[in-house]
């Protein structure tokens, strides 16, 4: 067999093996309204894709994750950098993040709740707060890390500031600043589903909860199987997209910080 | 042959000395410790101008109104029992997180069978966000503790599970392949190499877990809270959903928090210690 094909072959021979415990389970149970069989949920989640509910939970859901996100990139990577560079940015900023940074983006739920109440706004912020720390940690690190030798070759050949910038400091410090916004992302799809959990009118996060509150157990199943797929769907495509941007880094360890 | 940057290195010198004379400012230890409270100082400030006001509303916080909600709770012995009764839903998952996922993550990365049985069961489960379980927790266990800490250890097994496993394949093989031709059993092999050898994964991973399992606590508090209003005894994140839902007060809510926070920070610290103390030569530095 080969080593391309031994991998699925397994995936295939374990998940074969827990569909059919799964079942005699639920089948010894007796009890589908705690324990629904596979077969159940599989037709629960067929019906969620053929109504058109999961598709429209997901856009509601994936524009939010989109846009808190890349606010989050938009404000955490330039004040990372300026953070890893410059002393004094990095002295104003450290140990304010320091402060804010223990208290997770799921804490602040209730504060927002009473502020905004159930809306938009509160996936969106708590996406937002999660996701900005490892972002800004990360580039900061990567950006301190910058080989002094190349910035001096850079300055004396003449590159100007924003040059140093754009041409040394963001490409070497590009392997972490990746690192950290891989992290930031799978952190703010926990987040988001949180979010809409408790404080949001509609999305994937809100499907689930109400079909909790309904007590179908095999409407919560067939959410929870389509989070496993998108939650893993989003990390292959970050590996992907970590090796096609920075593939000199494949090597390379590069911890990350959370 | 030379790199550009050691052929360049006299040029880079000599642009790098050509700074003013005496101490720069960054050298000055008072500068740079004054630099570090402006904001925290400035918006402290900025919040308590902008809310001085309105002291009587209970949906605003205010620096005063912390201070005094947090004698309120403290007096009322609400806050330690909700500290305590988090500390113990963290506790409780993180030791059952621990045992577990440091057993499967060692097996995994020792018994090539048990990575090829076990590896995609955990790389099923593991991107399903934690937070997704919590319905169907509440539909098993019902409200309260038990769907509390499955919720935590929930969160807090995988990172321990990658990061053991990425222990033991760290392990030089050629420790294994001498101790097992010397003699040592399976179980010795573990016990004796593996280990000891995997120990950076394992604090590495048990801080992971640790940091997760006071994230999780509040999100399970909170939610299984829906329905939940068992106050203090349901915990600070339970605590949190009280004084939303029913007696709404932000100063409140705003103490639960930093309790939270100086909680996750503390853990975190002895977790540091303990990631230093078991695995010095790996430890890093944050």
């Amino acid at each position: 067999m080969s080593a391309r094909i031994a991998p699925v072959w397994f995936y295939f021979r374990t998940i074969a093996v827990v569909l059919l415990v799964w079942w005699l389970v639920s089948v010894l149970l007796g009890r589908p309204y705690l324990l629904p069989g596979p077969v159940a949920v599989g037709t629960e989640a067929l019906e969620l894709a053929s109504s058109g509910e999961l598709f429209n939970a997901l856009v509601v859901s994936g524009e939010r994750l989109l846009g808190a996100y890349s606010l989050a990139v938009a404000v955490g990577v330039p004040l990372g950098i300026a953070m890893g560079r410059i002393w004094f940015v990095n002295d104003l900023f450290d140990w304010l993040i320091e402060m804010v940074r223990p208290i997770s983006g799921i804490a602040w739920i209730p504060i927002l709740l009473v502020v905004f109440g159930i809306s938009n706004a509160i996936p969106i912020s708590i996406i937002f707060i999660a996701a900005v720390f490892p972002i800004v940690l990360n580039s900061q690190a990567g950006a301190r890390t910058v080989e002094p030798n190349l910035l001096g070759a850079a300055e004396v050949l003449g590159a100007s500031r924003l040059r140093k910038v754009f041409q040394v400091i963001i490409p070497a410090a590009l392997p972490s600043i990746i690192t950290g916004a891989r992290i930031a992302f799978s952190v703010s799809w926990m987040a988001l589903i949180v979010a809409e959990l408790v404080g949001a009118p509609n999305g994937v996060g809100y499907a689930i909860g109400f079909a909790q509150e309904l007590g179908r157990a095999t409407l919560v199943l067939a959410w929870i199987v389509y989070i496993g797929i998108f939650g893993y769907l989003i990390d292959v495509a970050l590996r992907r997209v970590q090796t096609m941007l920075t593939p000199w880094a494949a090597g390379l360890k590069v911890g990350g910080t959370t | 042959m030379k790199s550009v940057g050691e052929l360049l290195r006299p040029a880079i010198g000599s642009v790098r000395r050509r700074g003013k004379p005496g101490p720069l400012l960054r050298e000055v230890p008072a500068i740079r410790s004054a630099l570090r409270v402006v904001l925290p100082i400035t918006l402290l400030v900025v919040w308590y101008y902008l809310t001085r006001n309105q002291g009587e509303d209970p949906r605003v916080a205010t620096p005063p109104g912390v201070v005094r909600a947090f004698g309120e709770l403290w007096a009322s012995g609400d806050l330690l029992i909700g500290t305590l009764i988090s500390f113990q839903h963290v506790m409780f998952s993180f030791v059952l997180a621990a045992v577990s996922g440091t057993a499967v993550g060692m097996l995994m990365g020792y018994f090539r069978a048990v990575d090829h049985w076990l590896g995609p069961l955990v790389h099923s489960l593991r991107p399903i966000a934690p937070y997704a379980w919590i319905p169907m927790a509440i539909l098993w266990f019902g409200i309260g503790d038990a769907a509390a800490m499955f919720v935590i250890t929930y969160a807090a097994v995988f990172p321990i599970i990658v990061n053991v496993t990425a222990g033991v394949h760290s392990i030089d093989r050629n420790l294994i392949d001498a101790a097992r031709v010397l003699g040592a059993s399976q179980w010795m092999t573990l016990r004796r190499i593996v280990f000891p050898g995997a120990l950076p994964g394992i604090t590495v991973g048990l801080r992971l877990a640790m940091g997760m399992a006071w994230i999780a606590v509040v999100a399970a508090e909170l939610a299984t809270g829906n329905a939940g209003g068992r106050g203090a005894t349901g915990g600070l994140g339970q605590m949190m959903f009280i004084f939303y839902a029913y007696e709404i007060n932000l100063n409140y809510i705003v103490v639960c928090i930093i309790v939270v926070a100086l909680m996750a920070l503390a853990s975190d610290r002895i977790m540091q210690r303990l990631q230093r103390r078991l695995a010095p030569w790996q430890a890093d530095g944050r």
